[in-house]
């Protein structure tokens, strides 16, 4: 039987922790227990707002989308965190933006 | 004469085989065709030409283009030349360039989204037949979806720099196609600025919305549900299969349509939409939605943003 490896995400941007096992992304396993700091979109590798930079330890990743990361950026450990799953305990910065996320004014309704 | 309906979308997806899982298990689409290049074609039980989704392997999500019917074969000649004669350049597609299709027609949006048109496809029949048939077919799988509904295509809209993509495509719509408007959102100091549309040809609400955003691309594509109850059990076949919903069940207070708002394993945004919402005729007057108002129509409960409606799309 296989035992899910547990290990310990740290956003650097504000020194949250949470556990994320090697079986689950980093972005799931954090809306998941209801927690917020990484961008939460379409969970698919397709639209890019959960872009982060894993600086300490290491992940496993799936398929992204090249619009949002290029090769030389995977190279570099920035990943989507719906699409990286963690092989050690891991600590990251948030590179993602939703554009209402610091109350943008919209001048006009939807822009 | 003119436009018929939707007659298909294509997709880019980043995995096919989560993706097939995805519109065959959940949406209750069956795969009737695949060509040389790996693309797949995926029909609803409810149509009945041969497919309504081709899904393309890419190295990125979104919608490569998007495909109305037209009821005649003349029909191409007769758009040809008005969206020529509106400024826009058209190029001739030959019988089986658009697989199972005759021959077609292609040419840009002015928010660059690629349309094409065509008047013949290879049919297969609904399910359930044309001779007695029962209501509902027995062996289809997930939410049973019914048919392509519509798709919402983000224009780019930036109002200080005079680029308003939507209402650019809606007169384009309005004026080579003969699409009608049936719902507008207004925005601005003046009320002037026309920020979403909802058009339509067949008898509802909308067969295509453009709604206003930093750049291009598919907010999202909608299939067919009947009703209420139908909307509430797609939602538990989704949560089943770890579908990532973005917007629960709700209703919408734009077109009265009871939506969920929901993501293919590649990130492209999916919608059920079930009820009528209303009869949509051409003399119809279109209704206005002004900007404090604006959540309200999308979200006709809460009247505010939900999900990632508006800052998350392919």
């Amino acid at each position: 039987m296989q035992i899910d490896m547990k290990h310990t995400v740290t956003i650097l941007d504000t020194d949250e922790q949470y556990v994320c096992d090697d079986e689950e992304s980093l972005l799931h396993a954090m809306v998941r227990i209801g927690r917020k700091g990484i961008p939460s979109g379409c969970h698919g590798g397709g639209c890019g707002v959960c872009k982060i930079h894993v600086t300490d330890g290491s992940c496993r990743t799936i398929v992204m989308s090249r619009e949002h990361i290029s090769e030389e950026e995977e190279r570099q450990g920035i990943v989507l965190a719906c699409r990286a799953f963690p092989t050690s305990d891991v600590g990251l910065k948030v590179l993602g933006k939703m554009r209402k996320t610091v109350c943008k004014e919209r001048k006009y309704g939807l822009v | 004469m003119g436009v018929m309906r939707l007659g298909h979308i294509n997709l880019r997806v980043l995995d096919m085989d989560a993706a097939l899982k995805h519109y065959e298990n959940v949406m209750g689409m069956a795969q009737t065709d695949k060509d040389e290049d790996g693309n797949v074609y995926l029909k609803c039980w409810d149509e009945w030409d041969k497919y309504s989704v081709i899904l393309s392997q890419s190295d990125t999500a979104g919608m490569n283009n998007i495909a109305y019917k037209v009821e005649r074969d003349s029909d191409l000649d007769d758009l040809k030349k008005r969206v020529e004669d509106y400024g826009i350049s058209v190029t001739d597609m030959a019988a089986g360039e658009m697989r199972s299709c005759g021959r077609g027609i292609k040419f840009n949006l002015p928010s660059g989204h690629e349309m094409r048109l065509y008047a013949e496809k290879e049919a297969l029949g609904k399910d359930v037949g044309t001779t007695n048939p029962e209501p509902w077919p027995d062996d289809v799988k997930g939410i049973k979806a019914h048919w392509l509904d519509h798709a919402l295509l983000m224009c780019e809209l930036d109002p200080e720099k005079g680029v308003n993509k939507v209402a650019e495509n809606t007169a384009f719509m309005r004026d080579a196609l003969d699409f009608y408007l049936g719902e507008q959102v207004l925005v601005g100091p003046d009320g002037d600025i026309q920020a979403a549309t909802w058009m339509f040809r067949t008898s509802t609400p909308h067969d295509i919305a453009f709604v206003g955003g930093p750049k291009m691309g598919l907010h999202h594509c909608a299939f067919f549900l009947d009703e209420w109850n139908d909307v509430l059990k797609a939602a538990d076949i989704m949560a089943k299969n770890d579908v990532k919903v973005d917007v629960t069940p709700q209703r919408h207070g734009i077109t009265r349509g009871y939506t969920i708002y929901f993501f293919d394993p590649s990130g492209n945004r999916n919608e059920t939409f079930a009820g009528l919402g209303y009869l949509a005729q051409p003399d119809m007057p279109p209704v206005t939605w002004t900007e404090d108002q604006l959540w309200r129509g999308i979200f006709y409960h809460t009247g505010e943003e939900a999900g990632a409606f508006t800052t998350v799309y392919t």
